[in-house]
């Protein structure tokens, strides 16, 4: 266990230095989700909420709504662009240095995940959560269904960008899953329109993305006030998609180390 | 020790373009075994495309050979990757392979983090490798400041950072000046005489491989053609003997008279006239007979030495033959 730790610390730490150099680039990771959601609240604006069939969406409360949304948006696509580095490992040859080491595999994605998922939503959750005390009047929570969801979906959040690192493993023409991922997890995942207001074949869609499940919960229990045991599926889903992620990555992981042995494709760049 | 018998890669690949590509078996390494002994420097040689590269990947581990066995000190390679890659590192030629916006520091304790090395040793390990190097005075400057010498330095200390038993060098002087490729090269002698390393080493420098190794594998399209030390590869290639004779005097009447004089010992004697030195090939050891010759004809020798053949006549000459062997 402890050279687990400790390649996931060193993975963590090296992550951090080498993409987060510059404190301009926090900027950047903030600005962008920001833009789009000033956006979507103006395009928002100009209808009428009060009418609206999801009947915790209120004109008062749409702000923090939509920002729920993209708070948990921010969480899945800093994970879609962790696993994109990776192919700079390859081109740099570093990603080869990893293989040659006797290293625990899924603490290296683990620490890339994780070391993402902290640093690319830091500044988008410190001014979530300011708009969010601002607006303290449409908030009904309860603390510990809350804090379930809270780990439930940082769990999800992670088992989804170490799948995807590992898929990205598999060969240098993986990028094509950057855009096959990025932008249909945020149309279908219900960041700005609820997937209840989805037709069938948009809602089939919107399932295969553990986003989807993450939105809904987190709104639930910060706008509606659910109790633990009303978002009790949401829970019991979002444990189910993490263990199945966690499963498939132990699979891919020694695939991955199969194939290239075989293929010698881990210098191909 | 490391042995490694008949190993054969075969890989498959889709050639041609479209959707239907076809896949053709293309054979890197068709047979090849060798030997690396701790405390031994092995050459690896080749001409390009000769195996060596996906040689030095089946034995880190990297590919999994298709045929063949592969033992480090007894540990089976084939079936238990991870335990050999305790034991071995590899270092590249090329700027690639580091962090470059780490500091040389930083790069050396994250790769001792993922060797598992612990957090003592390796604050005095990273100390140690970063002086032996010479980066001391530049542990906490990042690395895409470094010059191209600078990170080829890094690299030999990052090859390090687990204590290897055995070490594989992949061109590890490509690119590199006089100076830093002669540190280089002094450095991975004390790893193997002073440290007792096992290292292979592949280097197109072949003045490079004459003064490191104590044995050499050449290797030509995936199989090994010959081996042995230096002075077998180059006295086996060449069966013949030069010699370089300066006299008092030059002349093209006098070059022909020691010729026809050493006709008589070994009529497939080749006399050659060039600048003011007379060079002499012959089949048999004609050096008495060639101090004989010049005494007789009255001429005085300001120099004779036989010339020793070079590794790279003996690489040149072998591919030759090689060549002509498959045109023919």
């Amino acid at each position: 266990m402890r050279p687990f730790i400790k390649a996931l610390a060193a993975e963590m730490i090296k992550q951090h230095k080498n993409y987060f150099h510059s404190k301009m680039i926090y900027v950047s990771l903030f600005v962008w989700p920001f833009l789009n959601f000033i956006t979507t609240y103006y395009s928002f604006k100009v209808f009428d909420i009060g009418k609206s069939k999801i009947a915790y969406i209120t004109a008062e409360n749409m702000v923090v709504y939509l920002l729920l949304g993209y708070m948990c948006m921010s969480f899945f696509r800093s994970l879609v662009q962790s696993a994109w580095n990776f192919s700079f490992e390859r081109i740099s040859g570093t990603l080869e240095l990893i293989y040659l080491s006797p290293v625990n595999r899924a603490a290296v994605l683990l620490g890339n995940a994780v070391s993402s998922l902290f640093e690319s939503v830091f500044v988008m959750l410190i001014f979530s959560l300011l708009v969010i005390v601002m607006k303290v009047e449409v908030l009904i929570i309860k603390i510990l269904p809350c804090i379930t969801v809270f780990f439930i979906v940082t769990a999800m959040a992670v088992a989804w960008g170490m799948f995807l690192n590992s898929l990205f493993l598999f060969s240098r023409d993986s990028d094509f899953l950057f855009t096959i991922l990025e932008e249909p997890m945020e149309i279908f995942s219900g960041v700005k329109v609820p997937t209840a207001l989805f037709p069938l074949w948009a809602k089939a869609i919107s399932i295969i993305f553990p986003l989807t499940y993450a939105i809904e919960a987190v709104r639930r229990v910060v706008l509606t006030g659910s109790s633990l045991y009303e978002i009790r599926e949401f829970a019991v889903i979002g444990i189910g998609i993490t263990v199945v992620l966690f499963a498939l990555i132990s699979v891919i992981i020694k695939r991955v180390e199969s194939h290239m042995r075989i293929t010698g494709n881990i210098t191909l760049f | 020790m490391i042995i490694a018998e008949h190993l054969k890669k075969t890989y498959i690949v889709k050639q041609g373009k479209g959707l239907f590509r076809e896949k053709q078996e293309i054979q890197a390494v068709r047979d090849i075994s060798l030997q690396i002994e701790k405390g031994k420097i092995v050459g690896l040689l080749g001409i390009n495309g000769a195996g060596k590269t996906t040689t030095i990947k089946m034995l880190t581990t990297l590919l999994s050979p298709t045929e063949g066995s592969y033992f480090l000190d007894d540990i089976d390679g084939v079936k238990y990757p991870v335990e050999i890659k305790k034991r071995i590192n590899m270092i590249a030629g090329g700027e690639r392979m580091i962090y470059w916006r780490l500091t040389a520091y930083e790069n050396l304790w994250y790769y001792g983090q993922i060797y598992n090395v612990s957090n003592n040793v390796l604050k005095e390990r990273i100390d140690t490798l970063l002086k032996l190097v010479g980066l001391e005075n530049k542990k906490d400057v990042p690395v895409e400041t470094f010059s191209k010498g600078m990170k080829q330095r890094l690299q030999i200390a990052r090859g390090l950072i687990n204590d290897p038993q055995y070490l594989f060098l992949d061109e590890p002087t490509i690119g590199l000046d006089a100076v830093v490729s002669k540190e280089l090269r002094s450095h991975i002698k004390h790893l193997a005489k002073e440290q007792n390393k096992g290292i292979l080493i592949t280097s197109h420098y072949m003045g490079e491989i004459e003064e490191l190794c104590d044995y050499i594998y050449i290797m030509n399209d995936g199989v090994l053609i010959k081996k042995g030390t230096v002075k077998e590869l180059t006295t086996e290639t060449f069966n013949r003997k030069n010699y370089v004779l300066r006299l008092d005097k030059h002349s093209k009447e006098i070059t022909e008279c020691i010729c026809d004089k050493l006709k008589v010992v070994d009529a497939t004697v080749e006399v050659k006239d060039e600048n003011d030195a007379i060079y002499i090939n012959s089949r048999e050891n004609i050096s008495m007979e060639l101090s004989r010759a010049c005494m007789e004809a009255g001429l005085y020798i300001r120099e004779m030495y036989e010339k020793e053949p070079h590794l790279e006549d003996a690489i040149i000459r072998l591919s030759r033959e090689v060549h002509h062997e498959a045109v023919y």
